[in-house]
């Protein structure tokens, strides 16, 4: 398939939980995620966030319709390729960084190529050009836990770029940094998205979800509004997604 | 995944926690070093019993009777069969060379002048070429009929002044009774002649079968005293002493001359003609053996021995692959999180599988080497305690890097496979 302009898309996506009663943790949601696009997905507990971001990550599967990541429909790919699929073309920024803890900043970064069979020096080289994207050069050799939490989140999202991703995907990713940091972090998204990154952040803060171009509010499980932050907001009838 | 990748990944998760790869290679250590410690002083054993002595008396073929239900080695429940008279039969047989009895005679002391040694064994009766030409390495055989004897080096080192040919000694029999032998040769050495005496070195004097063995079942039989009611093999002049062995030289070494001059000497024992066969029947049976089939009987009860040395060591094997398993299976609760990091980045089942996996495989490897090491220094130390000649069995050190590679393989694949199988997202959300 020709590569379109869209890097994901969703139509009409359930994903039901049967725990006693069945549990519509998203109930038809349809969404487009253009290229270069930086969207924040924002939405109360309970809302499906966590359940979005899990079929967008390529982690989970769909009940019921589609889910495509760079045109690949993943309710139609086997486990191996679901995975090599997250492994190439997502990049996950996690709330509590979710570092290797005996792993240096750079083998840190470079561990997603590990899986895709990338030889030592090729990986070295790639992973270190991004340390130094990501203003962190001189910390190579450091473990995590001798890094500070910005930092830590840096060599996080340096990871989740290094296979060239389609869609970088970020879970709170200021939800555990001070202010301060916290800018520091989302500058650094604001960069990388200029650059031509797809970015979508998931936030229950507004200040963090207002960097995006445009705002997706989950409310249970279904697509509340979407709110475009060049000022437009287009409200959506829940109803006109069933 | 890159093999390499994974090793290095693997390694740095067991530098990780050392302590813990520590005490789960432990286990693997112990039985690794169990095995080959017992499997060194086995073999060692078998050196030292056995020897490293190819037997020379090719053509020998040793004959006794025994209940055909005893088990164990040579002369085991042996019975004084045969006569002065078969034993010539025997030797006039024309596939037989020569045939001469076997016994050992029950000794209180030696004395060489007035040097008084006492010995209680070792004290052998026996035809002159038992102690083959070339066995000697001074002096020559024992002639028949003579007070003569062959020492060995060791019988000759027991006195201050060394034995040497031309001395007499004086012998001490149970009961007693006293006799003179004059030394006509020694041996070259300690070592058993054949496998009637065993193979270990030790002081042992050689006489001829007539008048020593003659004189001392004659002088004790109760025939001798008790007159008209004793019985008839206990003549008084000793000329029926029944022999409790037989050894029976065939023409050469090759097996269709050994096999002819064994079924005819046991057809011979058999028949009516022989003095032995009132003797035989159900309970007694004449089993005739060369050395070589002898050595492979002691050589078939030590491997049973070290079958079940090796068999326990096993078990503490086995424990240690339920340790490896165990502690794979903590690891691998410990690392979810970890799990779930590397398959959100891209790591396939097949790729978690094989980081856990190559990790109890080098615990694998790591506990059979240093168990090898340590299962080696104390089969040494042992060999070197009982004193026997150290003899490491070298194929085993292969086998037990096998067996480490296959303990680390099998108590790895559980917990490897649930690693693999960890769902990323409840992985993920682990705490």
């Amino acid at each position: 398939m020709a590569t379109t302009d869209t890097a994901v898309s969703l139509s009409n996506v359930r994903k039901t939980y049967r725990v006693g009663e069945p549990v519509h943790a998203l109930d038809g949601v349809s969404l487009e995620i253009p290229r270069g696009s930086y969207t924040a997905i924002m939405g109360p507990s309970g809302s499906g966030k966590s359940t979005l971001m899990n079929l967008v990550g390529c982690l989970d599967t769909p009940s019921e319709g589609d889910v495509f990541i760079d045109d690949r429909n993943v309710g139609s790919l086997s486990g191996r390729e679901r995975t090599r699929l997250r492994g190439t073309q997502v990049g996950f920024v996690f709330q509590t960084f979710n570092l290797m803890p005996r792993l240096t900043a750079l083998e840190n970064v470079a561990l997603p190529q590990l899986f895709q069979g990338a030889d030592r020096v090729e990986r070295r080289e790639r992973a270190r050009a991004l340390l130094e994207r990501v203003g962190l050069a001189d910390r190579e050799d450091h473990r995590p836990n001798e890094l500070s939490g910005g930092q830590r989140q840096r060599v996080a999202l340096a990871r989740a770029l290094v296979n060239d991703p389609a869609i970088v995907l970020a879970d709170e990713p200021s939800g555990n940094l001070d202010t301060e940091t916290e800018a520091e972090v989302l500058d650094l998204f604001g960069e990388f998205h200029e650059a031509g990154t797809t970015m979508v952040v998931v936030t229950h803060e507004r200040h963090v979800a207002e960097r995006a171009e445009r705002i997706v509010h989950l409310l249970d499980g279904k697509i509340e509004r979407i709110e475009e932050l060049d000022g437009v907001t287009d409200e959506l009838d829940s109803g006109a997604n069933r | 995944m890159r093999p390499g990748a994974s090793l290095r990944l693997a390694w740095r998760s067991i530098r990780g926690h050392k302590l813990r790869s520590a005490l789960t290679t432990l286990g693997v250590v112990i039985g690794i070093a169990a095995v080959i410690a017992f499997v060194t002083l086995g073999a060692s054993l078998q050196a030292g019993i056995i020897g490293d002595i190819s037997p020379d008396d090719q053509r020998n073929v040793y004959g006794w009777a025994a209940d055909p239900d005893t088990e164990g080695g040579p002369l085991a429940g042996a019975q004084p069969i045969f006569s002065q008279d078969d034993l010539e039969s025997v030797e006039e047989l024309e596939e037989v060379e020569a045939a001469y009895g076997y016994a050992p005679i029950q000794s209180q002391s030696v004395s060489d002048g007035d040097e008084q040694i006492a010995q209680g064994d070792g004290l052998i009766a026996s035809g002159p070429s038992y102690i083959r030409e070339e066995r000697l390495a001074d002096g020559r055989q024992f002639e028949m009929g003579e007070r003569e004897a062959v020492i060995n080096p060791a019988a000759a080192e027991q006195f201050e002044e060394n034995v040497t040919v031309g001395d007499e000694l004086t012998i001490t029999v149970i009961g007693g009774e006293q006799t003179t032998v004059e030394v006509v040769g020694i041996t070259d050495s300690s070592e058993g002649l054949s496998p009637f005496e065993g193979f270990e070195s030790s002081p042992r004097i050689y006489v001829p079968t007539d008048p020593y063995y003659v004189e001392q079942a004659g002088g004790f039989g109760i025939g001798d005293g008790g007159g008209e009611d004793g019985a008839e093999t206990n003549g008084g002049d000793g000329a029926d002493a029944r022999f409790i062995a037989i050894i029976v030289e065939a023409e050469s070494t090759s097996e269709a001359d050994i096999d002819a001059a064994r079924e005819s000497t046991v057809a011979y024992l058999e028949s009516d003609a022989a003095d032995a066969s009132e003797f035989l029947g159900d309970d007694l049976e004449v089993t005739f053996q060369t050395s070589t089939e002898l050595l492979q009987q002691l050589q078939d009860i030590l491997d049973l021995l070290q079958n079940f040395i090796v068999g326990i060591a096993a078990i503490s094997l086995l424990v240690g692959s339920i340790g490896i398993a165990n502690i794979m299976l903590v690891s691998v609760t410990e690392r979810t999180r970890e799990i779930g990091i590397m398959k959100a980045v891209g790591a396939q089942n097949r790729d978690v599988l094989g980081l856990f996996l190559t990790e109890a495989v080098i615990l694998g490897i790591i506990g059979a080497i240093l168990g090898t090491a340590l299962g080696l220094v104390a089969g040494y130390l042992g060999a070197w305690y009982i004193d026997l000649p150290l003899v490491y069995p070298y194929e085993y050190v292969a086998l037990a890097i096998a067996v480490g590679i296959l303990v680390g393989i099998l108590s790895g694949l559980y917990p490897a496979w649930r690693a693999a199988r960890t769902d990323p997202i409840d992985a993920l959300r682990y705490e």
